[in-house]
Order: structure tokens, then C-alpha cells, then sequence
């Protein structure tokens, strides 16, 4: 194991899976108890459920308990969309396939992360070129996905014209990723030791679209009635949040800086962040990190080769990956037993941000709720599964 | 001074939307058509018996190339039945059993400017209620069957059961369809299914 040891906490908390916690760089039996909230109903409530078929972009079961207009509680139900995944005994190139489709709209991070934790445990060290192809696979699903969190957002509140505008540039980046991996969401690009994904003048294009969103961004900051919905609007106080939710609570959270799965230090980037904490330093952040991920992906261009396939060998051993998805710290360990996967860890950011927009909802009302759930990125396919 | 007209910040980009179906899709992703080829591969979902390609299994994973290759027809769907009484206004209501993001993703660009669905008088609703078809998307789940019974009783006739993607068909990779392959009066292939193939599969389900 390269990067992870197995030692006393050092760095961030990051999850827990498979009777582990694990940290930034190291990780050790489980002793943290997630407090399970049991909270009872009073009188004076009632339960709005929300879901699960509702016209969200995917399924969830949220209930929120009110008296007329606070809520004071709110469960989110991932459970009911539950898919079981069998990986265990599985050759890691076929587990793979259900890997990609964990969350296929975060394929990207899924996959290279997945492969890094596998390539970990194999021994193999893919080289500099493929990994900042990666890099430049990882920053374009982060700009197409923080499009989507800031169109939902705009959706909440009704504005048709900067929704379709956000809607448009989406679809040019699926297009732009499409033509050069032969997949739009980045199925089948990723393989163990390999990338196959063509970079050429693509620092120009996700250009294009972030220069255009610049545009749109400035139009929704002059918005008042946008910002007011989004000010004061879900404050989170989570200190072992993750992703941009972290980062627009003045916390420096973000696998980029603190996990070496992947070299970022050879790119010149800041980490976005501010200490607003609520829905709009989200939508801050979300923008903002739009033009990170264009600049980073400018830089690799000329260094990344565009089709790399190597050779390797097979090798039993245990590995661990974390990379920073779109929604924050994406974590997967593996060990391989004779070829095949003995077992799996994994901890998605969408668990975290589910907890941190649970809490961060206390007190709000419910016109608020919207604006808030999206401007976390949360995907409850990512949440809502069980691997075997 | 008007400082922030979303209505004149719409009008000078102008028009976005592309001439499709009257023209040829303006960029596809090659991993959403139809694989031609011969042979018999490996495929993990069975997709190719004795050298046929089955495209509601299919999951474009390559395994096949490079007996098997796509070739950019977008057209990978079945209409089993179709409903002329849609012609005017489809109201399709998107229901997620256990999809992965992708092909929730994919039904919902087909809003976005450069396919712009409401030219063909196609709207999203919220609820089964109002809807002429639903369209299901990801694996059978447990928990998401009685909301799918509820839904699919709850919608008046005529309507259309429309599986999106492989997942929702068969099963694809990730567990069984969401319904019985017989139920569906149209199957879309892919996995995802590109937004063009679900426009002209949605054209061609109302007899278009
Ligand atoms: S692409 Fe994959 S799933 Fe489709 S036919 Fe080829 S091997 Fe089978
Ligand atoms: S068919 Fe493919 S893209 Fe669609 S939900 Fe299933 S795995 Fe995801």
C-alpha cells in the first residue's frame, strides 16, 4: 500500500467502511460512532414527505417534520432505491463495469478511483502522463457537474432563461467528453494501467464554456431574489463535511491537497473557499471551483499522452484510493486474492453531504428546502447502494 | 437603467436549438449506437448470441471491439405499441426504480436548448396523474416496486410504458429490469441512451 498506513488517526476524518475508519493518510479499526438521531414526532408536527418518485432528478425518500413552516428534522431516505451489488469474487476488470455505474454521472471519479485503489494493490505505478489524463477526466466531470448543481439551483427558483443557458453549456461539456472518450460519461474510457481519452485543444473548449458561464454567473449574482434565497439558507456547521459544502464552511476539505492518489502538485491551482456556509457560499464555491478545474485542465493538456494502454501483471495485495469527486472525498479500498476481489471498501460523499444537509435544515422553512438540497450535489444512487 | 433582464441576456444568444430530426444529429458519442459486427465474443451481459447484437442488453462496455464496433445510427429502440392520441402534447413522467444518474441525466437534456423537447410538444410532469407515458429508468428495486405499481395505476389511458437504457429493460449489468420486458410498449437502448435516440424514440411512440 503506497499511500495509506495502517496507523494511529493523521489528517481529516474522511468515513468509515468495513469495520475501518479512515483518515487522510491512514486508517485504523473503527472506534467512531455515528449518533443516530431518534428523533420523535411531537404533537405539534406533522410529517411532510417528499418522495420518493417526486420529480427530483432521481429518487429519495425525505420526510420533513414541521409544525406549519420551521422544520425541525428531516430524514433522507436512500434505502428505498437500494441497489445490491455483487463485486466480491469478481475479476476487478469486470467489477469495474458496476463500479463506472455506482454514479454515472461521477463516472469519472468512480472509476479512477476504483482503478488507483486496484493499481495500489497490484503495485503498479501508472505513469505521469496517464495520471494527468486522469486529472483532466476528473476536472471536466467537476465543471459539468457543478453546471448541473448551479442549474438546479436557478431551477429552484424559477429562472428559466439561466437554466436553459446552464442546461446549453452542459450539454456542449457531455459533448466535448463524449467526442473524446468515445462516452459521455466516461464508460469504458478508464482501465486498469490505461485511459484512452483524448485531450487535444481541450483546454480551449472546457475554456469556451467556463469563459461563457461567466457570464450567466454574473447575471445570477446581480439577481437579488436568487441570492436572497440561498443567503442564511442551510448554514452548515459540519466539521467533517466534505466537498464544496466543506469548502464554503471555511473548511480546507478537498482530496486534491491531502490525497495522493493522484499528482495535483504538479498543477498550479488554488482551493477554493469561503466561510459563508450557507447554500449561496456554496453556489460561491461551485462557481468559482468552475474556473479552477478549467485552468488545471489547461495545464495538463500538453502533458498527458491521449491513449495509453500498458501492460501489467496480475498480483494479489491491498490498495487504497481517495480522489475529490465533484460532491467531495470519494474513498475505495480493495483486496485481491488470486485474481480476484476478496473485498471492497467504499465511502461516497453523498453519505456525508446527506448528514450535513440533515442538519443544516434545522430551522429553515420549507420554501428553503430545494435551493438547499441542491446546492449540496448530492446523488442518492451513490448513497442508496450496498456492495457484496 | 435595466440591469438584469434574463429575457434580453436569453435573446441575444439567439437560437441554440439544432434542426434535428429534419437534419442529421449535429455530435454523437459513438458509445451510444448501434454495434455492427460478426462473431461470437465475450460479452458479460449476453448481448451478442450467435453474432446477433441485442441492443436492450447492451451496455457499451467494449468488450467486444474489435469484432464489434458502433457506427453512429442512433436509431436503438423499440416501439411496441404507440399512441397517435399523444401527437399534440406527451407528458411524460420520469420515474427512477434504481438508475445510476446517467440516464436521469440523459432524459433530462433533452430540455436543454439544443433539443429543445417542448418543439415537439413534449413536457416533463410531476405527476402520474397528468401523464401520458412514464419513463422508467434503472434496475428493479425493492422499494421503489409499490411506488411503481402506485404510479403506473395512477396514470390514465391511454399511456405508454417506456423503459429508458439498459437497466430498465433488462437489467443491463447492474441487477434485473424494473418491470417485465413484456410490459414495455417502447424499449430505448443504451446506457445511457443518447438524447437523440430517446427524441426519435418518443416521436416514433406517438406514431410520428
Ligand atoms: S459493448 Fe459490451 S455489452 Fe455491448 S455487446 Fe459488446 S461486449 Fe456486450
Ligand atoms: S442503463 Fe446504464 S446509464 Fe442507465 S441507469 Fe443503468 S447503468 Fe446507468
Amino acid at each position: 500500500m503506497r499511500w495509506y498506513r495502517h496507523d494511529e488517526p493523521h489528517g481529516r476524518f474522511i468515513g468509515s467502511t468495513g469495520g475501518m475508519d479512515i483518515y487522510a493518510e491512514t486508517y485504523k479499526e473503527s472506534s467512531r460512532r455515528e449518533i443516530e438521531s431518534t428523533y420523535t414526532k411531537t404533537d405539534q408536527e406533522f410529517i411532510f414527505s417528499y418522495g420518493p418518485a417526486s420529480g427530483m432528478l432521481e429518487s429519495s425518500e425525505i420526510d420533513l417534520y414541521t409544525p406549519g413552516e420551521i422544520i425541525n428534522h428531516v430524514d433522507v431516505g436512500t434505502d428505498v432505491r437500494k441497489r445490491v451489488i455483487r463485486i466480491a469474487q469478481s475479476d476487478p476488470l469486470d467489477a469495474l463495469l458496476k463500479i463506472e455505474r455506482i454514479n454515472g454521472f461521477h463516472g469519472a471519479s468512480h472509476a479512477i478511483c476504483f482503478i488507483s485503489a486496484i493499481e495500489d494493490a497490484m503495485d503498479i505505478n501508472p505513469d505521469g502522463m496517464m495520471q494527468y489524463n486522469r486529472i483532466v477526466q476528473l476536472e471536466c466531470e467537476r465543471i459539468r457537474g457543478n453546471l448541473l448543481v448551479i442549474e438546479r439551483m436557478a431551477q429552484a427558483a424559477g429562472f428559466g432563461v439561466p437554466v436553459n443557458q446552464l442546461a446549453f453549456l452542459r450539454e456542449k461539456a457531455s459533448r466535448i467528453i463524449g467526442r473524446r472518450g468515445g462516452h459521455r460519461y466516461f464508460f469504458g474510457v478508464n482501465s486498469i494501467n490505461s485511459s484512452c481519452f483524448n485531450t487535444d485543444v481541450i483546454g480551449k473548449q472546457m475554456g469556451a464554456i467556463t469563459e461563457e458561464f461567466q457570464d450567466i454567473f454574473k447575471g445570477l449574482l446581480e439577481s437579488k431574489l436568487f441570492i436572497n434565497r440561498l443567503q442564511d439558507n442551510g448554514v452548515n456547521n459540519d466539521k467533517v463535511s466534505t466537498g464544496p459544502a466543506a469548502r464554503a464552511s471555511g473548511l480546507l476539505h478537498d482530496a486534491r491537497i491531502d490525497s495522493r492518489t493522484l499528482p495535483y502538485e504538479d498543477t498550479e491551482y488554488s482551493i477554493v473557499a469561503n466561510t459563508e456556509k450557507d447554500a449561496y457560499g456554496r453556489f460561491l464555491v461551485r462557481a468559482e471551483e468552475i474556473q479552477v478545474s478549467a485552468s488545471i485542465i489547461k495545464q495538463l493538456e500538453k502533458r498527458c499522452t491521449n491513449l495509453r494502454k500498458s501492460e501489467y501483471s496480475l498480483k494479489d495485495g491491498e490498495g487504497m484510493a481517495r480522489v475529490e469527486s465533484p460532491s467531495g472525498d470519494l474513498f475505495y479500498s480493495v483486496k485481491i486474492l488470486n485474481g480476484k476481489i476478496e473485498s471492497l471498501g467504499y465511502i461516497p460523499p453523498s453519505i456525508r453531504n446527506i448528514q450535513s444537509f440533515r442538519e443544516s435544515m434545522k430551522g429553515n422553512i420549507f420554501t428553503d428546502f430545494h435551493f438547499n438540497w441542491e446546492s449540496y450535489g448530492i446523488w442518492t444512487a451513490e448513497a442508496g447502494v450496498v456492495i457484496q | 437603467m435595466i440591469k438584469n433582464l434574463w429575457f434580453l441576456r436569453g435573446l441575444r444568444k439567439g437560437i441554440r436549438t439544432e434542426k434535428f430530426p429534419e437534419e442529421n444529429p449535429v455530435e454523437i458519442a459513438l458509445w451510444s449506437t448501434e454495434l455492427i459486427g460478426e462473431g461470437n465474443v465475450e460479452c458479460p451481459v449476453d448481448a451478442i448470441v450467435d453474432g446477433q447484437w441485442n441492443f436492450e442488453k447492451c451496455i457499451f462496455c467494449r468488450k467486444c471491439t474489435p469484432s464489434f464496433a458502433p457506427k453512429g445510427n442512433i436509431n436503438i429502440f423499440r416501439v411496441r405499441n404507440n399512441e397517435p392520441a399523444f401527437r399534440k402534447s406527451f407528458h411524460l413522467f420520469p420515474f427512477d426504480s434504481g438508475a445510476c444518474g446517467a440516464c436521469n441525466a440523459e432524459l433530462h437534456n433533452i430540455a436543454s436548448p439544443q433539443y429543445d423537447m417542448t418543439r415537439f410538444g413534449i413536457f416533463f410532469t410531476n405527476t402520474p396523474r397528468h401523464a401520458d407515458a412514464i419513463v422508467i429508468m434503472g434496475v428493479w428495486t425493492q422499494g421503489m416496486k409499490k411506488a411503481l405499481d402506485l404510479a403506473l395505476d395512477a396514470m390514465p389511458g391511454p399511456k405508454l410504458v417506456i423503459a429508458l437504457g439498459s437497466c430498465a429493460s433488462t437489467g443491463g449489468i447492474m441487477g434485473k429490469g424494473a418491470l417485465e420486458n413484456e410490459k414495455y410498449d417502447v424499449i430505448i437502448g443504451g446506457c445511457p441512451p443518447n438524447p437523440y435516440t430517446i427524441l426519435s424514440a418518443l416521436e416514433k411512440a406517438r406514431g410520428d
